[in-house]
C-alpha cells in the first residue's frame, strides 16, 4: 500500500502548520498500519477537536470527528456495538488530558479494546496557544503570561496507573520507535496508548522563545531520556519537564483481560 | 427470551419503556444511574443480554450519549435514559447527533430542578431544554407519555421516528409515569421502522439527499470510507466551515426535514374538540383531565403526545372553537408559550396557565375550580 | 551506476528544516532561496553521504529518517 492509498491525496497538502509534528505522526502511523496488516475498510478512526483531531479527515476510511474531549467515549460505543471493527482514536493533550481526562482514565481502567494515539504538544494548538494539562512548569502560553505555575500530567504514567495494556511514549524525533510502538499498539488486545511528544512551532514555540520548528524539535530531542536511565533519576527529575526531561520508551506491556472479553461480548 | 410475547403485562413505566425499546430492536444501552430513571438501566442490564444486546454503565452521561451515537454508526439501534441533571450533561452531544444525523433515543424521566432539585418528585421542567438545550439551530422529536402503556408504545415510536428521520428522539416522561405501576398490552403486530442504508459505497456523497431531505445512512465498516463531523459540512461530509451558503443549506435541511414531515410525526389526543373550555395537558397532569371531561361536556382535552415538533395545526383547530384555554404544567410555563403563540389569533378570550411545582399533580377539583 | 538519492518536492516542502535537524550525516543544510510557494527549501548539500544512497539496488533501506520525519511528505527518492 502506498502512502496515498491510505491518505486522501485529493485533500493534500494537509492543513498543519510548517514543521508541525502531526505530519510526522501521520507518516509513522501509515507504516505502522500497513505493517499491522489491518483492513482499512474494517477500521474506524475517531478524533476529538483540536489540530490532532483533524488526522482522521485525511484517512481513506470511515471516520468520526466528534466533540472536544469525547473521542474515547464515542469510540467505546463503536467498538462494543461492532467488535469486528478496529477502532483507533487520535487525540491532543487538551482533548485527552483536560476535557476528556475522565474518559481516558476510565477507558484505561476498563481496558477497552481501543488504540489511542495522543499527540502531546504541551499546549492548545488549534485555539491559539493556551496552557494545557501537560504544559511544563514555568513554560509560557497565552494564558500563562507569567509562566505556568501548575504541575503537569504525565499522560503515559496515568495510563499505566489506570490499567492500560500497552503504553509507550516517544517524541517526533524517534520516528522508527514511534512506528514500532504504534504497530504493537494496533495489534494489542485491550487498551493501548501511544503518546507522542510533538512540536507545535506555531504556538508552543512562539510562546517559549523557540522561534523555529527546528528549535522545538531539537528541544524535544534533547529532553528525551530513555526510561531505563530515567528511573535512576530522582522522582523530582522525572516530574515531566520539571527538569526539562521527557522519559521515552515502553511504559507497560501486559495482558489484563480486555473489556469485551470480560463482558462476555467477545470470546 | 428476547422480546416479550404479545399479551398483557403488569410493570412499572420505566420497565415498560425497556420492553418497548427491545421490541423496537434496541441492541445497545449506555447509561449512568440517576433517580427516577435508574430502573430503566437496571432492567436493561438484565434484559439486553437476553435480547442479544449490550448494556454499559459508563462514567457519566456525556459518555453515555457519546457511546450510543458511536454504536448507532455501526447500524445498531441504541438508547440511553436519564433525568434532568444527566440530560443537561448530554446537551452538547445531542447537538452532535443532530448535526451528524445520527438516530438515537433518549428517555428523560423528568424530576424537579433546577440543579439536583427533588430527585424523586415529578416535574416537566425539561420541555424547553429538550427543544433548545444544545447550541445552534436544530429540530428534535420529543414525545410525552402519560401511562405505562405509552411508556411502551412511545419508546417504540421514538425509535421508529428516530430511524426514519435520522434525528435524536426523546421520550419526555416524568417521575410519576416512570414509577407508575400498571398493565400494558403488547399487540400481535407492532410496526417497526429501520433506517434506510446506503447499499453502494458512497465515499464523497455520504449526505446526498432527495426531496425527502433525509440522506441514506452509510454505516461504518462497509467500505464507504465516509467522514462524519460535527463541523459544518457539505454533502461529501467534509468540513466546509467558512462558506455561509453551505452552512445555511445544511442547517435549513436539518430543520426542514422535521418540519416537512410534521403530519407524520405529530400526535395528539383530543377529547371534545369543540368544547367551550379547552384544557391543554401532557404527561402526568393530563391524567387528571380525563375525569373532568367525563363530567363536563363543555370541557375538552388537548393532549400533545408529540411535544416537539408541537402539533400546531391540531391545536389551532380546537382553539378555533374554544372560549378559553387552560394549560396545565408541572413547571412555570413552557408549553404554555407554544399554546399562547398558536391560539393567540383565535377568538379565544383567555389563555391561562395552572402551574404545579414540587411534584404534586393538579387534581380534578382544582381544574374544575379554575374553570368555574 | 546511478545511485539513488533523496529529493525534496517543492510542491510539498514548507521549509521547516526538520530534515536538517534529523539527518545523522548532515545531508541537508538550511536553504536561502524561496520556493514558488514562498518557503525556504533546504539544500541537499552532501547527497553522497546519505547512508541509503550508498546501498546497493534492492538492498533494504537503513536510515530513511528524513523521509519518515518530514511532516509534509516532501522527501522521496530519485532513481528508484
Ligand atoms: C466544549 C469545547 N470547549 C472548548 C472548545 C475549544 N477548543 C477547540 S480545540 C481546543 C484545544 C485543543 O488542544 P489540544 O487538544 O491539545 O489539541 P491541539 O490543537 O493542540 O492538537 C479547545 C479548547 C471546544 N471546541 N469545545
Ligand atoms: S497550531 Fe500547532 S499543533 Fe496546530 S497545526 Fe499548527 S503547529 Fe501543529
Ligand atoms: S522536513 Fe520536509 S517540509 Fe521540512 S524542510 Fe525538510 S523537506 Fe521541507
Amino acid at each position: 500500500m502506498n502512502f496515498f492509498d491510505f491518505y486522501r491525496q485529493d485533500r493534500w497538502p494537509h492543513m498543519f502548520c510548517p514543521g508541525c509534528g502531526i505530519g510526522t505522526v501521520m507518516n509513522a502511523f501509515f507504516h505502522a498500519f500497513v505493517e499491522s496488516g489491518l483492513d482499512q475498510n474494517k477500521t474506524v478512526f475517531v478524533a476529538g477537536i483540536g489540530c490532532s483531531g483533524r488526522i482522521p479527515g485525511y484517512i481513506r476510511a470511515d471516520s468520526l470527528h466528534t466533540t472536544h474531549g469525547r473521542p474515547i467515549a464515542f469510540a467505546g460505543g463503536i467498538k462494543v456495538a461492532d467488535p469486528d471493527l478496529k477502532v483507533v482514536v487520535f487525540s491532543g493533550d487538551g482533548d485527552l488530558g483536560a476535557i476528556g481526562g475522565n474518559h481516558f482514565i476510565n477507558a484505561c481502567r476498563r481496558n477497552v479494546e481501543l488504540t489511542v494515539i495522543c499527540i502531546n504538544n504541551y499546549i492548545y494548538g488549534m485555539t491559539g496557544g493556551q496552557a494545557s494539562t501537560t504544559t511544563p512548569r514555568d513554560f509560557f502560553s497565552s494564558t500563562t503570561p507569567y509562566g505556568n505555575r501548575e504541575y503537569p500530567f504525565d499522560l503515559s504514567e496515568v495510563a499505566v496507573a489506570a490499567g492500560a495494556n500497552y503504553v509507550a511514549r516517544w517524541t517526533t524525533f524517534h520516528v522508527k520507535q514511534m512506528k514500532k510502538a504504534m504497530q504493537k499498539a494496533l495489534l494489542k488486545d485491550g487498551f493501548s496508548f501511544v503518546e507522542i511528544a510533538s512540536q507545535c512551532p506555531a504556538q508552543f514555540g512562539r510562546y517559549n522563545q523557540m522561534n523555529s520548528a527546528r528549535q522545538v524539535f531539537e528541544w524535544l530531542k534533547a529532553s528525551a531520556v530513555p526510561r531505563s536511565k530515567a528511573s535512576k533519576l530522582s522522582a523530582d527529575h522525572l516530574d515531566l519537564n520539571l527538569m526539562g526531561k521527557i522519559t521515552v520508551g515502553e511504559f507497560v506491556e501486559r495482558n489484563r483481560e480486555s473489556y469485551m472479553k470480560a463482558l462476555g461480548v467477545l470470546q | 427470551m428476547s422480546k416479550l410475547e404479545p399479551g398483557t403485562y403488569f410493570m412499572q413505566g420505566d420497565e415498560a419503556s425497556v420492553e418497548g425499546a427491545i421490541h423496537a430492536g434496541c441492541k445497545f444501552f449506555a447509561g449512568y444511574p440517576i433517580t427516577p430513571a435508574t430502573e430503566i438501566a437496571e432492567r436493561m442490564a438484565r434484559r439486553l443480554r437476553q435480547a442479544g444486546g449490550v448494556f454499559l454503565q459508563l462514567e457519566d452521561e456525556i459518555t453515555a450519549i457519546a457511546a450510543i451515537i458511536g454504536a448507532s454508526w455501526t447500524g445498531t439501534k441504541a438508547m440511553t435514559a436519564t433525568s434532568g441533571p444527566g440530560f443537561s450533561l448530554m446537551q452538547e452531544n445531542l447537538g452532535y447527533a443532530c448535526m451528524t444525523e445520527t438516530p438515537i433515543v433518549i428517555v428523560d424521566v423528568q424530576r424537579s430542578g433546577p440543579s439536583t432539585g427533588q430527585p424523586t418528585r415529578a416535574a416537566q421542567g425539561d420541555v424547553m431544554q429538550a427543544r433548545w438545550g444544545s447550541h445552534g439551530d436544530y429540530e428534535v422529536i420529543a414525545l410525552a407519555p402519560n401511562s405505562v402503556q405509552e411508556m411502551f408504545d412511545l419508546t417504540i415510536t421514538a425509535f421508529n421516528l428516530s430511524e426514519r428521520y435520522r434525528v435524536p428522539a426523546i421520550v419526555l416522561s416524568d417521575a410519576d409515569i416512570g414509577h407508575m405501576r400498571g398493565t400494558f398490552v403488547i399487540p400481535e403486530k407492532v410496526e417497526i421502522v429501520d433506517r434506510k442504508y446506503h447499499t453502494k459505497p458512497v465515499s464523497y456523497n455520504a449526505f446526498a439527499y432527495d426531496e425527502n431531505l433525509v440522506p441514506n445512512f452509510p454505516k461504518f465498516g462497509q467500505g464507504h470510507r465516509v467522514h462524519i463531523t460535527g463541523l459544518t459540512h457539505d454533502i461529501s461530509g467534509y468540513p466546509k466551515t467558512t462558506d455561509a451558503k453551505v452552512h445555511e443549506a445544511l442547517v435549513t435541511r436539518l430543520v426542514n426535514k422535521i418540519r416537512l414531515h410534521r403530519e407524520d410525526i405529530c400526535r395528539a389526543e383530543v377529547i371534545n374538540p369543540h368544547a367551550d373550555s379547552l384544557v391543554v395537558a401532557y404527561g402526568s397532569p393530563s391524567n387528571s383531565v380525563y375525569e373532568v371531561v367525563n363530567e363536563r361536556a363543555d370541557v375538552g382535552l388537548f393532549r400533545p403526545i408529540t411535544l416537539w415538533p408541537f402539533p400546531e395545526e391540531q391545536l389551532r383547530e380546537c382553539a378555533a372553537h374554544a372560549r378559553r384555554i387552560l394549560v396545565l404544567e408541572m413547571n412555570m410555563g413552557q408549553i404554555y408559550w407554544e399554546v399562547e403563540r398558536i391560539a393567540r389569533k383565535s377568538p379565544c378570550e383567555k389563555i391561562e396557565l395552572l402551574t404545579r411545582l414540587g411534584g404534586d399533580v393538579h387534581t380534578p377539583e382544582e381544574i374544575l375550580e379554575k374553570l368555574a | 551506476m546511478t545511485r539513488v538519492r533523496t529529493k525534496i518536492d517543492e510542491k510539498y516542502c514548507k521549509g521547516c528544516n526538520i530534515c536538517v535537524a534529523i539527518c545523522p550525516v548532515k545531508v541537508y543544510v538550511e536553504g536561502e532561496s524561496l520556493s514558488s510557494r514562498g518557503y525556504t527549501i533546504p539544500v541537499i548539500r552532501r547527497a553522497e553521504e546519505c547512508m541509503d544512497a550508498k546501498r546497493e539496488p534492492g538492498e533494504k533501506k537503513k536510515c530513511e529518517l528524513c523521509v519518515y520525519v518530514c511532516p509534509d511528505q516532501a522527501i522521496g527518492w530519485e532513481n528508484e
